[in-house]
């Protein structure tokens, strides 16, 4: 009975990850086309949706372990129970909703891992950790990301504008925003083709450990469908206040750039996941956008905005390990701990919502204009005096 | 070209911080000269649809309040090549977005 609670817990707090992840990383895909005007923010969120929603059955084989081999598994190392992996979506949930109230695009893939590194730390100590593999998979390819994506950005742009003449061409603005709606579409479809299927073999690999499953079978149809309406509908809803951050904030998106920076992050992409190095979407596309920025002349990039990105990123693995840790620890002692936990998880969600609807991001106001950093800083510090009232 | 593709294909060969640098390079090469070209064939193909509009682009946003049409702001017919190359050049993007997709769909491959 317990177990067949842990399991139910698990697979709703996965797809409710699944829902910040689309929510969370829509706006990676989409910020640019919106903040150019290329879609309207409404046909955007839902080009995006239905793109995550058909990657999802597209690409349905899911991982043989849940950490990618960051987290010693199988018989000589730890194994992650299904209470674990609940402490670890609790943790990636948790971080993935921070980051969206403070409007940073952050990865939730890095979230996922971060928040299942703490659970394991607390349920076999440091040695269930393979750091190097942390360092590879995860810290090196974080600062290479952006930097090849803002590289590839930057040349574009600067082709893209010396070629139209600074977009005073004829039909130049036009013609780069049909071609950003086109590679941004690339994007999203690449995202959904990737990350559904993560949520995926969490569930699946659950079902496996608590035996409701077979081993090396392959998911399950519901299992794909509602992982796949899952990250459709957060894609959907749309997380407004981070696009306003990589649409507006980095730097102000024109077409040529947006248009450059799309492409960038859609060939980086695909060319990183069919050659064997895996570089990050979210980090992809942040570094696309500061790249579009520098190769636009008399552009200004924020780098007050793009430092706060880079801190986000530093301090997602570690964050998401600390909740995920705490988690893990209320979570094992018994099934009430568990649902405790659930309970207080859901509590803060709900309150980031709240404190979200004070300043809220729709998709009326998403392209407003730029704020000023001190705009962000009061609203930065209003956060941490709500936090410490809470 | 060569020297590229037998780094890629020899994972473990110059390795720091655990990390295969010999496909990073290759990775991001292949990333820059794709999007470069993708880009450039793009902004060519618009360029040459714009052959023969008004040199300085009155028509882009007519105004009523603007003065009395100049040389420049006489729209002429694009020539015919203009066209057959703006139509090669998004071509060129065309094949690049099926190229992608082939890609991304794995029961292509």
């Amino acid at each position: 009975m317990d177990m067949l609670l842990t399991v139910i817990v698990v697979i709703v707090v996965a797809l409710i990850f699944d829902f910040t992840n689309g929510f969370h990383d829509t706006a990676n895909a989409m910020a640019t086309s919106v903040a150019t005007g290329a879609l309207r923010p409404r046909v955007a969120v839902l080009i995006s949706a239905v793109l995550n929603l058909v990657g999802a059955f597209l690409s349905t084989e899911v991982a043989q372990t849940i950490s990618s081999g960051i987290i010693n598994e199988g018989s000589s190392g730890v194994d992650i129970t299904p209470t674990m992996i609940f402490a670890g979506l609790v943790g990636a949930v948790l971080w993935n909703l921070a980051t969206w109230y403070l409007g940073l695009p952050s990865s939730s893939t890095h979230a996922l891992l971060g928040g299942l590194i703490g659970a394991a730390i607390i349920g076999s100590g440091f040695d269930a950790v393979n750091f190097s593999a942390v360092l590879t998979k995860v810290v090196v390819p974080a600062f290479l990301s952006p930097v090849v994506a803002g590289a590839v950005a930057l040349v574009a742009t600067v082709c893209a504008y010396r070629i139209t003449q600074n977009a005073r061409t004829r039909g130049a603005e036009a013609g780069f925003r049909h071609g950003q709606t086109i590679s941004a579409s690339l994007v999203s479809l690449a995202h959904g083709t990737n990350d559904a299927q993560k949520t995926m073999g969490v569930i699946t690999l659950t079902l496996i450990a608590a035996g409701y499953q077979g081993a090396d079978t392959p998911p399950q149809f519901w299992v794909i469908a509602s992982c796949g309406l899952a990250i459709a509908l957060g894609t959907y809803l749309g997380g407004w206040r981070i696009m306003r951050t990589v649409g507006k904030r980095i730097t102000d998106v024109k077409a040529p750039q947006g248009f450059a920076a799309e492409t960038s992050s859609a060939a980086t992409i695909l060319v990183s996941s069919h050659l064997g190095f895996a570089l990050s979407t979210t980090q992809v596309t942040s570094g696309a956008v500061v790249g579009s920025g520098l190769g636009k002349k008399l552009a200004s990039v924020h780098w007050g905005v793009v430092g706060r990105i880079a801190t986000a990123w530093v301090v997602t693995l570690p964050a998401a390990a600390l909740v995920g840790g705490l988690a893990a620890w209320a979570a094992s002692t018994s099934i009430v701990g568990l649902i405790a936990v659930a309970v207080v998880a859901t509590a803060c969600g709900a309150g980031l919502f709240v404190l979200a609807r004070r300043h809220p991001v729709t998709r009326e106001n998403v392209n407003e204009e730029p704020a000023t950093d001190q705009d962000d800083d009061r609203r930065i510090v209003s956060t941490t005096v709500a936090s410490k009232e809470g | 070209m060569f020297t590229l593709a037998r780094t890629a294909a020899s994972p473990g060969a110059g390795q720091f911080l655990g990390v295969d640098w010999g496909s990073f390079v290759v990775v991001f090469l292949v990333a820059l000269v794709a999007t470069t070209v993708i880009v450039v064939f793009y902004s060519i193909g618009l360029r040459l649809l714009a052959v023969g509009s008004p040199a300085d682009g009155s028509d882009e946003r007519g105004r009523r309040d603007a003065p009395p049409l100049s040389s420049a702001s006489v729209a002429r017919p694009r020539p015919a090549v203009a066209t057959v190359g703006a139509v090669l050049c998004f071509a060129v993007g065309v094949a690049a977005v099926l190229y992608g997709l082939w890609l991304i769909v794995p029961q292509f491959h």
